[in-house]
């Protein structure tokens, strides 16, 4: 397609402006438990974020972040909950050893460390998660759409069918 | 022949004699020059077999997770091996009972390739003196720096005398200083983010997938590998950037507080890939966050088999 696009625009670049930021959240579900909590992810879905519920942080596999870097996900956001209030005891410290191991690599063989973010919050903590994906996505829009390890055609998002 | 070997071959007959293991896993002459194969040795009378030189590229531990769980092992271990053998051990793999761990202090194995670009292409044999190894071509002999022909992960390494051996065979050599150990993994992350993705992409881009170095690697014992799940299917098979990077991190990754550094499985790569300055990173990050150094402990498990609330502070933000 590279040869359609008019000079100096190439493609899966846009310019500053028009970028906007494609951000995968990975959430616990423990973590937002109230149909208000639940109300406001349902706000953020609408903001080019993709929320992908999960039992717990613990079920978070690095191949399911790997899998968002790949596809293109310019904003990562790991939200589990804070040490010592995770539902099932220990999935979250378990995870957290080796999601941390798992954004060292991904830094080392050239990803942007503001591009993966971890939000170990406490379930109680109200506004935090909204607050958080908007610092993100705040530092993601400064560094630009994503283009190390983005090695598959990037998929829309739901929303930009609209 | 040198003297270690003589004392190797001897130890192996006896261990085999006395009954003491059913099989001694070792290496031997290889068929072709610059290989030496790994063998597993069960009457005392070919212990003679037996040869231990710095021709001897592959790890032996990797042998020990699919061997039957009765069978007791005498295993030819160099400091990494020895390392593999008690991490093998802590993930209960083997019962340490049934091993017999004849320890060797290992002065580094040669690169083949760093061997044929020193001496040419049509290299007949190899001799190796103190501090100069003898390579014999058509042409004559040419003497090589030993230092030059090792392989990259032998150069660095911190551990050449075996650890937790029923018995050493050979003088302890001293180890090389960490800091010098530390040295190419520290120049790698030192670069740009642009340069270091340049060299991991171009790294990844060679593989043609045939899993040599999961085959080499003693860490890698996993009945099914992640790559050869079809349901789900975790990452593409086919040779795509996607998938040979989904790879090649991923295999890194699952090393992590495992791997014992001893470079097999850039030995193993037909493509020459690298693959060091991956795992090197990861074990850096747990010794640096955890204080775990693969093979030091006896007990100690590896960092992801465990947690604890006191990581909390570490991970804010």
């Amino acid at each position: 397609m590279n040869h359609l696009q008019p000079s100096g625009t190439p493609a899966g670049s846009p310019t500053k402006r028009s970028f906007k930021p494609r951000i995968v959240l990975f959430q616990c579900r423990f973590n937002h438990y109230s149909t208000a909590d639940l109300q406001q992810i349902e706000n953020l879905t609408t903001a080019h974020v993709k929320c992908i519920q999960v039992p717990c942080a613990g079920r978070i596999s690095p191949l399911f972040i790997l899998n968002a870097v790949q596809g293109g996900a310019d904003g990562i956001a790991v939200s589990g909950c804070r040490p010592g209030v995770c539902h099932f005891k220990q999935g979250n410290l378990g995870s957290r050893r080796q999601l941390a191991a798992f954004r060292d690599l991904l830094i080392h063989v050239g990803m942007a460390p503001e591009r993966l973010r971890f939000v170990w919050m406490d379930p109680a903590d109200r506004g935090r998660l909204v607050a958080e994906i908007d610092a993100l996505r705040a530092a993601v829009q400064n560094l630009g759409p994503a283009r190390h390890l983005v090695t598959r055609a990037t998929l829309p998002f739901a929303m930009e069918f609209n | 022949m040198n003297e270690t070997v003589i004392a190797l071959q001897k130890e192996a007959a006896r261990l085999l004699r006395e009954k003491i293991v059913d099989v001694v896993i070792g290496f031997a002459e290889g068929s072709v020059p610059l290989r030496a194969r790994p063998v597993a040795i069960r009457r005392p009378e070919d212990a003679n077999e037996l040869v231990l030189n710095s021709l001897c590229g592959n790890n032996l531990a990797t042998y020990l997770a699919h061997r039957p769980a009765k069978e007791r092992i005498g295993i030819v271990c160099r400091g990494c091996e020895s390392r593999a053998v008690r991490a093998l051990v802590i993930e209960k793999q083997r019962v340490r009972d049934q091993l017999y761990v004849i320890g060797v202090p290992c002065r580094g194995v040669f690169d083949p390739e760093k061997i044929l670009s020193e001496a040419g292409e049509d290299l007949l044999w190899i001799r190796e003196a103190d501090q100069r190894v003898i390579a014999g071509t058509p042409a004559g002999d040419i003497p090589i720096e030993r230092r030059k022909l090792l392989h990259d992960a032998c150069r660095r390494c911190r551990f050449p005398n075996p650890v937790g051996a029923d018995r050493v065979i050979g003088e302890p050599l001293a180890p090389c200083d960490p800091n010098e150990a530390q040295d190419p993994v520290d120049a790698f992350a030192a670069q740009d983010a642009e340069t270091r993705h340049a060299f991991f992409k171009a790294e990844s881009a060679r593989c043609i997938r045939c899993y040599a170095c999961r085959e080499a690697c003693p860490m890698c014992y996993c009945s099914q590998c992640f790559v050869d799940h079809t349901t789900p299917r975790w990452t593409e098979t086919a040779i795509s950037a996607a998938g040979t990077q989904a790879w090649h991190l991923i295999r890194a990754f699952h090393q992590t507080g495992r791997c014992v550094s001893c470079g097999a499985c850039e030995r193993a790569c037909p493509m020459h890939i690298r693959m060091t300055y991956l795992t090197d990173q990861l074990n850096r990050h747990v010794a640096n966050t955890y204080g775990f150094v693969v093979g030091e402990d006896e007990q100690q498990p590896p960092p992801f088999a465990t947690f604890s609330l006191d990581d909390a502070n570490r991970f804010e933000g």
